[in-house]
């Protein structure tokens, strides 16, 4: 916090679509962790720390193992199984390095849907246990249903027409085709097919669903000290927060809460509020943020919670163009992020907000002092990031 | 009353928690004994004061539709014939702190609307293991 720990690399498998990755899992993860440590001119001896989140199933037991790290001093995962937890990592090492547990922590996720299935596939088990007893047996079984009643509510509330939603839908499209990482690179996206496209769940269509994908991505931290001697300029962790509101998830629902006394929420209204404090800068302050998208209508949700705008003004704001890049205000996603780029659960936002500070994404902003990066909406703790050039 | 999901869909597995709410046959809320405070889902311990004894209150059944999706992909094999169909939030009227999930089971999709009113009923449906549940649902009021 406050430039005590930096990002000194990024690195990442390719990104395949399910099923279309030719290495396992474990193999996807281990490259993207061997890239990131080449990236930073370190070795896998150096690591002394290994963060997850979305109970990945890449354990630092098997890793560290793996990648011959001489000694691990720390080893940590953030609670919540989505993207919720995305941003999480990089404040467990953060924490880590800054009070002295580890040296240099690798945060990372790895995520084969082709080899252990896909996410937007529903079981039939004949009876369903807990929380989800109350909704299964209704058909309402997988994600775009809770984050499509959330986003349905905030809609009515506020005048939010499915043209907000296209907006995001089509800057992540837009963002892709020039970056040859994304699955979506060179499939470009119009209006026109956006609203052609087949209803999922109303209020979402096909082009408001993340993707589902085959890769991983890491980032490995240090002390500020040590970023200074090596290759990359560091990008600095200027605050991040992680958390809920009150009885958040009461009613269930994968954490949408629908007896939560704010329900809609995306659940970063106290989220935002400490990673404001803490930074010692507000929303009108970033350059370039990154919202992982779940659902286009859940990122219209955080960014208004994080206090980019208010409710009432977000679908005019979002059609004057303020979240495209190069011209924006505000350009988001700006790899294609999880709609067209690829579907790491969120660990690619996090490696292209920090690409934003070193200058080397493929939709560069100018000028970048900070970049937001915004876990999964919707989904709980929620988690955020933002990245700093100056310590 | 038959089922609105397709025979043979998954059914609530039932326990100490949710018996009450899927075998009654009633529309039933879990209340403190200790404060009053009215919650859902069911909880171990009371949200508000942190007890751990709970009374069940029967609501009056009447709520409007707080919000919904309209679900046309099916998510899993069985559900090919049954999309498009609705799944709705219910706020109850008399319970206005419940919030409920449920179908609504005897208009068209395209009619669901926030703010619609709705009464609860129940659909009675023996599982593949003989135990028998009453699910929630919903009509148009």
């Amino acid at each position: 916090m406050r430039g005590t720990s930096a990002i000194v690399g990024i690195g990442e498998s390719t990104y395949y679509k399910p099923g279309g990755a030719t290495e396992t899992e474990f193999q996807l993860t281990i490259i993207a962790i061997k890239r990131a440590l080449e990236d930073a001119g370190l070795s896998m001896k150096d690591v002394d720390g290994l963060v997850g989140y979305a109970e990945d199933r890449n354990e630092p037991n098997r890793l560290s193992a793996a990648l011959g790290n001489e000694r691990t001093r720390y080893a940590a995962l953030a609670w919540g199984g989505g993207g919720n937890g995305a941003a999480a990592p990089v404040a467990l090492a953060d924490m880590a390095i800054t009070a002295g547990y580890a040296d240099c922590v690798v945060a990372f996720r790895g995520l084969a849907q082709g080899q252990f299935g896909r996410f937007g596939r529903a079981q039939l088990v004949q009876r369903v246990p807990g929380e989800r007893a109350y909704r299964a047996p209704y058909g309402h079984a997988s994600a775009p249903m809770s984050y499509g009643i959330q986003a349905q509510r905030f809609m009515y509330e506020h005048g939010v027409t499915y043209d907000a939603l296209a907006e995001i839908s089509l800057a992540s499209y837009a963002h892709a085709q020039h970056n040859p990482r994304a699955i979506a690179y060179g499939r470009p996206l119009t209006r026109e097919d956006y609203f052609n496209s087949r209803w999922i769940a109303d209020p979402f269509r096909l082009f408001d669903c993340c993707r589902e994908s085959d890769g991983a991505a890491a980032v490995v931290l240090t002390s500020a000290e040590r970023a200074r001697d090596l290759p990359n300029p560091p990008v600095y962790v200027r605050a991040a927060a992680q958390g809920m509101e009150r009885r958040a998830n009461a009613g269930g629902s994968d954490g949408s809460g629908y007896n939560d006394p704010d329900f809609p929420t995306a659940h970063y209204r106290t989220v935002a509020e400490d990673l404001w404090r803490r930074a010692g800068y507000g929303p009108g302050d970033v350059q370039v943020a990154q919202f992982y998208e779940n659902f286009t209508g859940m990122v219209v949700m955080a960014i208004c919670e994080m206090g980019f705008v208010e409710p009432d003004e977000v679908e005019s704001w979002l059609k004057a163009g303020n979240i495209r890049w190069p011209d924006g205000a505000l350009p988001i996603n700006t790899s294609g992020g999880n709609l067209a780029e690829a579907y790491i659960h969120g660990m690619s936002l996090v490696n292209e907000g920090a690409r934003q500070i070193r200058g080397e994404s493929t939709c560069q902003v100018d000028d970048v002092n900070l970049s937001l990066v915004v876990a999964g909406p919707g989904a709980i703790p929620a988690s955020t990031v933002l990245l700093s050039k100056d310590p | 009353m038959s089922r609105y999901m397709p025979e043979g869909w998954n059914l609530p597995e039932i326990d100490d928690l949710n018996r009450q709410f899927f075998t009654s046959g009633k529309l039933l809320v879990q209340q403190c004994t200790e404060c009053g405070t009215v919650q859902h889902l069911p909880e171990d311990v009371c949200h508000d004061c942190h007890a751990m004894t709970f009374d069940w209150v029967e609501a009056s059944g009447n709520g409007t539709i707080y919000s919904y999706v309209i679900v046309h992909h099916p998510v899993h094999d069985m559900l090919r014939e049954r999309v498009p169909y609705g799944v709705i939030l219910v706020q109850l009227d008399d319970y206005p702190s419940i919030r409920i999930v449920g179908n609504l089971v005897d208009v068209d999709p395209s009619e669901i609307a926030i703010g619609k009113p709705v009464s609860v009923s129940f659909e009675e449906v023996e599982g593949a293991d003989g135990e028998m549940v009453t699910i929630p649902q919903w009509v148009a009021a």
